[in-house]
Formats: structure tokens, C-alpha cells, sequence
């Protein structure tokens, strides 16, 4: 009996190669990747009151699929002739990157594809002083630093490229909408850190991120071949064969 | 893509953000809450425009209507440090003072515009009952709602 066992799975395993020998297969290696946005610090130096520094870690569920987690810090500050507004706080956004590209083009290398994510920025958000005119007068207010979140949801497609070994460039735009910005309907933050301006519904942005990749495992992944028309070959063969044409009326 | 393909981009994004941040911003918003009132007719009840209106806030040296006519809302600026605000209104030859008494907040309009204030009409009085008011909203923001209507 345990002779009967032994013969059925070593024809089972035989079987199973021969499948895998039939079709064409990729060794894809599946990484965790770190990486930096320069796109914040970079415009950190034309405007020094805005800042936003923003990371991210994901890790391949696939080749196709891979979480993602971003994180950041935003500190924002404007001033015009009758308001001042600060506002200092974090973020973090959690989704998954899908990788568009067949698994033979990828080949861990390159990442086209699209970003879903859910973002909560957490925040303090102070108006230090503000004016107002009219028939009565200037009226001078503030309002006081508040603690606040919102939540949004990102579209992100993107590219992402490995330039060299195990180091990633590649950019990202950031489709947003904003579920809940805080502050009400009265005091709404004009910026929330991870969305941007948050006086619309829909924001957008990009972001230019420096990744450090480190591959994990490899999975050999089936490419099944494009399968040719085989009923097109054999009318070719037999005009070739015949040297006539068919004449349709 | 190459490496030299990818910092032409960076280049071009940061350019971008940079050129951006210069577009001057402007602000093309309502920025006054006024307290609007509509006139109506106390015989008929029916809406009627007053053929003369002359609006001065007590206590200010410009008029906010003088001897106007066709003026069908008129607009009641409130002033946001005081919690009360009075006026004195002529309709035709009718000549009375009402006293709005109310709470301000702050609201954002939008960046550009930065802060207005809006406002929630608790009371109001006329002095000697020349004018019978009906209160319709006791909100009183920048959005187009008529806040009393005024009998005359």
C-alpha cells in the first residue's frame, strides 16, 4: 500500500513538471523597498515655510501586488494682508501599488501601475491673528491652535525604475479626495498635511521618490504564451501550397 | 527608463511646483455677510419696493443708502466686535431706528480671501413700531437668504 502511495505521488510530482516545463516562466524577485519623496525638500528651498518630508516601506505581496505604507510630517505657514495661518502635523497614507506591467517586462526592474491609498493627516491647525473691514470698521480676531484629522483617498499612478542595483527612481502623481477635512464647515484648514490646500474637495500632487530595494525572495512566475491562430496558418500554407486566391463576391 | 530621462523630469516637476508657487492668487469671492431684508407692503403683504431708502448705522458719519431707490434687498453690514448694532432707517417719509442683537464667528471664505465673519441674529427691536419685522433666517452669511422682511 505505502509502495501504491509512493508510485501515485512521484507520477503526480512527473505530471506537474511537465506542466510547468510546457510553459514559459520568469524568476521575479520580490522585494521590500524604503524610499524618500525629493519633490518636498526640493520646494522646501524656494519656500522656506513650507515644509513636507515623506517616506515610504512596501513589501511585494506579488508580482503584481504590493503594500504600501507612507508617512510624513508637513509644516506649513502663510500670511497675507489680513490672516496669518500655521499648521504642523503628520501623516500617513496605507494602500497598495498594482504593477500594470506583465511580469516578463517587470521583471523586478520596472514599475508602471497605479496606487490606491487611504490617508489620515493628524494636525494643529492656528490662525495667530485676522482682520476684516467693513462699514463698522476693522475687526481684529485669531483663532486659537486646534488639534485636528482628516482622512482622504489617493489615485496614484506612477513609474517607478531601477537605475542601479537595488536603487529605485520613479514618480508618483497624487489624485486626492478629501473625505473630511476638520474643522467644520466654518474653520476649515488650509492645509492638511499629506492632502495639501484643503479649502477643495479634490486635490492633487507628485511626488519623486528615491527607493532602496531589497529583494526578498524569488517566485518563478508562469508566463503563459500568446497563443497563435493555428486555423490562419493552415489557410496560408494552403494559398501558398495552391497559389490561388480566393475571390469573394 | 534611463537615469538621465528621470532627472529631466525631477527637473521639469520641481520647475513646475516653482512656477506654481509664484502664480499670484487672487480672490473673487463674496467676502461680506450682510443681514438682508426684503420690504413688504403691510396693507397688501405683498413684496414692495420702497421708493426712497436712506440706512445710517448709529454713530457713523456715512449713510449706507441715501434717498435710493429700487432697493429690494437691502444689506445690513453687522459689526463683528459688538454683539449689537443699530440703524437708522428711512422708508419713504417713515423714520424709525431697529437694534440687531447677534453673536459673530470667524469663517474661512478660501485662501485668497482669507476670513469673514458670520453671524446668528438672536433679537432684534424697532424703536417706536413704525415697521413690523419678521425674521425669516437667523443666519447671516455670505450665501444669497433673506434674513427679515421688513412691513411697512
Amino acid at each position: 500500500m505505502r509502495k501504491i502511495y509512493v508510485y501515485f505521488i512521484s507520477l503526480l510530482l512527473i505530471l506537474d513538471l511537465q506542466g510547468l516545463l510546457a510553459q514559459d516562466t520568469v524568476l521575479f524577485p520580490l522585494k521590500v523597498r524604503a524610499g524618500i519623496d525629493l519633490i518636498g525638500p526640493g520646494f522646501y528651498f524656494s519656500d522656506r515655510d513650507n515644509l513636507n518630508v515623506e517616506g515610504f516601506v512596501s513589501y511585494d505581496k506579488n508580482e503584481k501586488m504590493a503594500w504600501v505604507l507612507e508617512g510624513g510630517f508637513q509644516s506649513y505657514k502663510y500670511s497675507q494682508y489680513n490672516y496669518d495661518y500655521n499648521s504642523r502635523g503628520v501623516f500617513a497614507r496605507l494602500g497598495v501599488d498594482l504593477n500594470l506591467l506583465k511580469p516578463d517586462k517587470a521583471a523586478g526592474t520596472y514599475w508602471a501601475g497605479i496606487g490606491l491609498r487611504y490617508g489620515i493627516g493628524i494636525f494643529d491647525s492656528e490662525t495667530p491673528s485676522l482682520y476684516h473691514e467693513n462699514y463698522w470698521g476693522k475687526t481684529a480676531s485669531s483663532v486659537p491652535s486646534k488639534k485636528m484629522t482628516a482622512h482622504f483617498i489617493e489615485f496614484a499612478p506612477g513609474v517607478r525604475t531601477e537605475v542601479f542595483r537595488n536603487l529605485s527612481m520613479g514618480w508618483t502623481i497624487r489624485l486626492k479626495l478629501l473625505l473630511s477635512g476638520g474643522g467644520g464647515k466654518d474653520l476649515k484648514p488650509i492645509s492638511v498635511p499629506g492632502y495639501g490646500s484643503g479649502g477643495g474637495m479634490t486635490n492633487a500632487g507628485i511626488s519623486y521618490f528615491i527607493t532602496w530595494n531589497i529583494p526578498y525572495r524569488t517566485k518563478t512566475v508562469i508566463i503563459i504564451p500568446p497563443v497563435e491562430p493555428e486555423e490562419d496558418e493552415d489557410i496560408e500554407e494552403t494559398e501558398e501550397s495552391t497559389g490561388q486566391q480566393r475571390i469573394g463576391f | 527608463m534611463k537615469l538621465r530621462h528621470h532627472i529631466a523630469f525631477l527637473l521639469f516637476a520641481v520647475l513646475t511646483v516653482v512656477l506654481m508657487s509664484c502664480t499670484p492668487e487672487a480672490c473673487f469671492e463674496e467676502t461680506n455677510a450682510f443681514l438682508k431684508a426684503t420690504f413688504y407692503s403691510n396693507e397688501t403683504k405683498e413684496k414692495k419696493t420702497p421708493d426712497s431708502l436712506s440706512v445710517t448705522g448709529i454713530r457713523m458719519p456715512d449713510k449706507l443708502y441715501d434717498r435710493q431707490s429700487g432697493v429690494q434687498p437691502c444689506l445690513f453690514p453687522l459689526d463683528a466686535s459688538s454683539g449689537t448694532c443699530s440703524f437708522v432707517i428711512k422708508i419713504n417719509n417713515i423714520k424709525d431706528t431697529v437694534i440687531f442683537q447677534y453673536s459673530s464667528y470667524p469663517h474661512l471664505v478660501s485662501k485668497e480671501c482669507g476670513y469673514t465673519f458670520y453671524h446668528r441674529l438672536d433679537t432684534f427691536f424697532v424703536r417706536n413700531n413704525s415697521f413690523y419685522i419678521y425674521r425669516s433666517s437667523d443666519n447671516v452669511t455670505t450665501a444669497n437668504e433673506e434674513n427679515i422682511r421688513i412691513f411697512y
